[in-house]
């Protein structure tokens, strides 16, 4: 072990030049970590994205289908009897079934429907519309519109507008599992306060369709719509006038024949990137009365981004390491140059020319370990400046093309039952954000980082030693004797 | 002890060797200067019985083996030491240093022995204070005593130097020349240096010049 004591005399006695070959490997060093930060932190990003950003199936009825039965019927059947539209609604058994496949996990049930109020004013848009102005929003219900909408669910906490935090309980709780068959309903604050009844109290509605009972529910929670949401379509109702109760509540106001069904069923799934696969095994479990449709617009944005920044920071990496290796060559080059002497020395004397390979890979071993320690502390820096400019780009982009494809309203939800929010406008705004609040990249440096950091720089030091070494082997020790 | 057998050597020009079927012994007790203008292959020469290069024609023997399979390498390292006119020492190591990485590498029986090595620095000359400093705080003369202790510290029975006092004043010339004697008579090794000078090699025990592509033996010191 002769030349490691060699390398460790000519590193001290050398100390400026190591100190200055230090400071270039830790640069070199430095971007290769930035660069694996920031791929680490994408990777992780992506993972994360995967269960939060999610995505979902929705069980709803067959349009499509629908459409053309009545246009079969209304070219067979006599004039007297008009064609009509109609959807059949879901059925919680088909629902069930397709709750057990593997990747589900968990589903929400959606049965919307309006009343009149009775012991209550509801709230009136200041943009002029009156109380009575909803019906026009409603499309495809059989069912005459009342002045308040009752979105029935099996728990707020599972629909779109409260994941993405559109909206949020102030007071009180949200629906949950355990109100079914209860007449617990959470309302907007805006109401709440309008009518001065809070959390404990009740209400009454009247049934818009059948014997138009009077209904009596008890308020569980207030909750507050974002105000991105009051800019819904002319022909809506306020959103301040819907009513989040279980959907079995809704289904009771529908009449008797809608028990065991829903307007839809949306399911999340636990492995977005498997949501075509568990469509198509869910298509199997229900009749063709039914269509299944996917979204999961906000996993692929994130998972775009992501990838973009992963690639990118892969790039980085390659490449730094790649110049590192060059630079660090030809500085290895110039010292056994003006070190010739020293070797022929060393061969004069009889030493291997692979041990003097190894006393120069080596002081660039010691030279390379205090780099990398500069670069640990520096490259989180680097990496940290480096990755939230990559983040804000690639979300500026993502955010720009996604909202230029959302006009078709692209949310299943928004084009079935009828009795949803009006347009996509809301749930499209919603999606990026919450896809621009994910795509948050966390720089953090692990020890796998650290370890890989290593590798890299035993990697540079090796090649260019290697790349360099081509001089110390070919150097006839006859050169020494004849300057 | 060393001899070689019809040695030839050329760079470029086969027609115009530097030196041509030279047959030359040397033993151990002796010192033997080798003598020969500027740019006439003393240096050469010299590189061949180092074991740094090889001869174009001939061979060369140590104790009637070939040096083609002692292994040049193997020669280097146990055989043979090298004095060079720039003193080449490592320039990063004390003296004391540059004696104990040379035993090292030629494993040498005294090999991570300092106190050896600090002795043989102090029979040269050099203070105590001087040996763990930096060599390139020391002098020329200095410098080449280091070399030469370098030397003498590792085994090799055949030590050959290149113009080892062409960087020396008279004072470190006479020093030096009386060191590589007591090399070749107390250490009983054979000192092979080439010189320019007629001066120092008239002090060495047999001196050879090399003109005409030959070796001319001088007359022997009286
Ligand atoms: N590598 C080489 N290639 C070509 N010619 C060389 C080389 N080395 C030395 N020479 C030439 O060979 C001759 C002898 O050189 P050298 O042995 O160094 O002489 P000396 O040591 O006696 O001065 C010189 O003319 C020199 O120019
Ligand atoms: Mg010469």
């Amino acid at each position: 072990m002769n030349f490691f004591k060699r390398a460790w005399l000519n590193v001290w006695a050398k100390k400026g030049r190591s100190v200055l070959l230090i400071l270039v490997s830790s640069a070199i060093l430095m971007f290769v970590l930035a660069g694996l930060l920031i791929r680490s932190a994408a990777v992780k990003a992506t993972e994360t994205a995967k269960t939060n950003a999610g995505a979902t199936v929705t069980l709803s009825a067959n349009r499509q289908a629908a459409f053309k039965k009545m246009q079969s019927q209304s070219s067979s059947s006599t004039k007297a009897s008009r064609p009509k539209l109609t959807l059949t609604p879901v059925k919680l058994s088909d629902a069930k079934n397709i709750a057990k496949l593997s990747n589900i996990k968990s589903y929400n049930v959606t049965s919307s429907t309006t009343v009149n109020a009775k012991s209550y004013d509801t709230v009136s848009t200041s943009t002029g519309m009156g109380a009575g102005g909803g019906p026009g929003g409603m499309k495809g219900s059989s069912q005459s519109s009342g002045d308040t909408q009752i979105d029935g669910v099996t728990a707020t906490a599972l629909t779109t507008a409260f994941t993405d935090n559109q909206s949020k309980v102030t007071k009180g709780r949200g629906i949950t599992a355990s109100d079914e068959g209860t007449n617990n309903v959470v309302i907007e604050k805006e109401l709440a306060s309008q009518n001065n009844i809070t959390v404990g109290d009740t209400l009454t509605f009247k049934q818009t369709t059948g014997s138009k009972k009077t209904i009596k529910a008890k308020i569980v929670g207030i909750y507050k719509a974002s105000s991105s949401s009051t800019s819904t379509g002319p022909m809506s109702v306020d959103p301040a006038n819907t009513i989040y109760a279980s959907y079995t509540l809704a289904n009771t106001l529908k009449g008797s024949k809608y028990a065991g069904t829903a307007d839809s069923v949306t399911f999340n799934v636990k492995n977005p990137a498997k949501v075509s696969a568990t469509k198509r095994a869910g298509k199997q479990l229900i009749s063709s009365k039914y269509s299944l449709s996917t979204d999961d617009a906000a996993y692929q944005s994130v998972k775009s981004s992501m990838n973009n920044v992963e690639s990118f920071a892969n790039k980085i990496v390659w490449l730094v390491a790649i110049a590192g290796t060059i630079i660090l060559a030809l500085i290895v080059i110039l010292m056994i140059r003006e070190r010739r002497f020293e070797i022929g020395v060393l061969l004069s004397l009889g030493e291997a020319r692979w041990k003097i390979v190894a006393q120069f890979f080596t002081e660039m071993l010691m030279v390379i370990v205090i780099a990398l320690a500069v670069a640990g502390v520096g490259g989180k820096f680097v990496g940290n400046q480096l990755g939230s400019q990559l983040v804000a780009q690639s979300t500026t982009t993502q955010t720009t093309s996604r909202s230029s494809n959302q006009p078709g309203g692209g949310q299943p939800g928004g084009s079935n039952g009828g009795n949803q929010h009006g347009a996509g406008g809301p749930d499209s705004t919603a999606t990026t954000a919450a896809a621009t609040k994910k795509a948050n990249l966390e720089i953090s440096m692990s020890a796998v980082d650290l370890a890989e950091l290593g590798g890299f720089g035993l990697a540079i030091t090796f090649l260019s030693i290697m790349i360099a070494s081509g001089g110390i082997l070919r150097l006839e020790p006859k050169k020494v004797l004849i300057s | 002890m060393l001899r070689t057998e019809g040695l030839g050597y050329w760079y470029q020009n086969k027609d115009q060797p530097l030196f041509q079927q030279v047959n030359l012994e040397f033993e151990v007790g002796q010192s033997y200067a080798i003598l020969g203008h500027s740019g006439s292959g003393k240096t050469t020469f010299l590189s061949l019985i180092a074991g740094l290069d090889k001869p174009r024609e001939g061979a060369i023997f140590l104790n009637d083996r070939p040096l083609t399979e002692i292994g040049l390498t193997h020669y280097r390292r146990h055989e043979v030491s090298i004095v060079f006119q720039a003193y080449n020492l490592f320039t990063y190591m004390s003296p004391l240093n540059n004696l104990l990485t040379a035993m090292a590498i030629t494993g040498a029986s005294h090999a991570g022995d300092q106190d050896y090595a600090r002795q043989i620095l102090r029979d040269l000359g050099i203070a105590d204070e001087l040996m763990t400093r930096n060599v390139q705080h020391l002098s020329g003369g200095q410098q080449q005593r280091v070399a030469i202790a370098r030397t003498m510290c590792c085994d090799a029975k055949l030590v050959v130097a290149d113009e080892p006092t062409g960087n020396l004043d008279e004072d470190n010339t006479q020093a030096v020349i009386a060191q590589f004697q007591r090399i070749a008579h107390d250490q009983q090794k054979c000192v092979i240096l080439v010189t320019h000078e007629p001066d120092v090699a008239a002090q060495c025990d047999q001196q050879y010049r090399l003109e005409n592509k030959q070796f001319v033996r001088l007359a022997e010191r009286a």
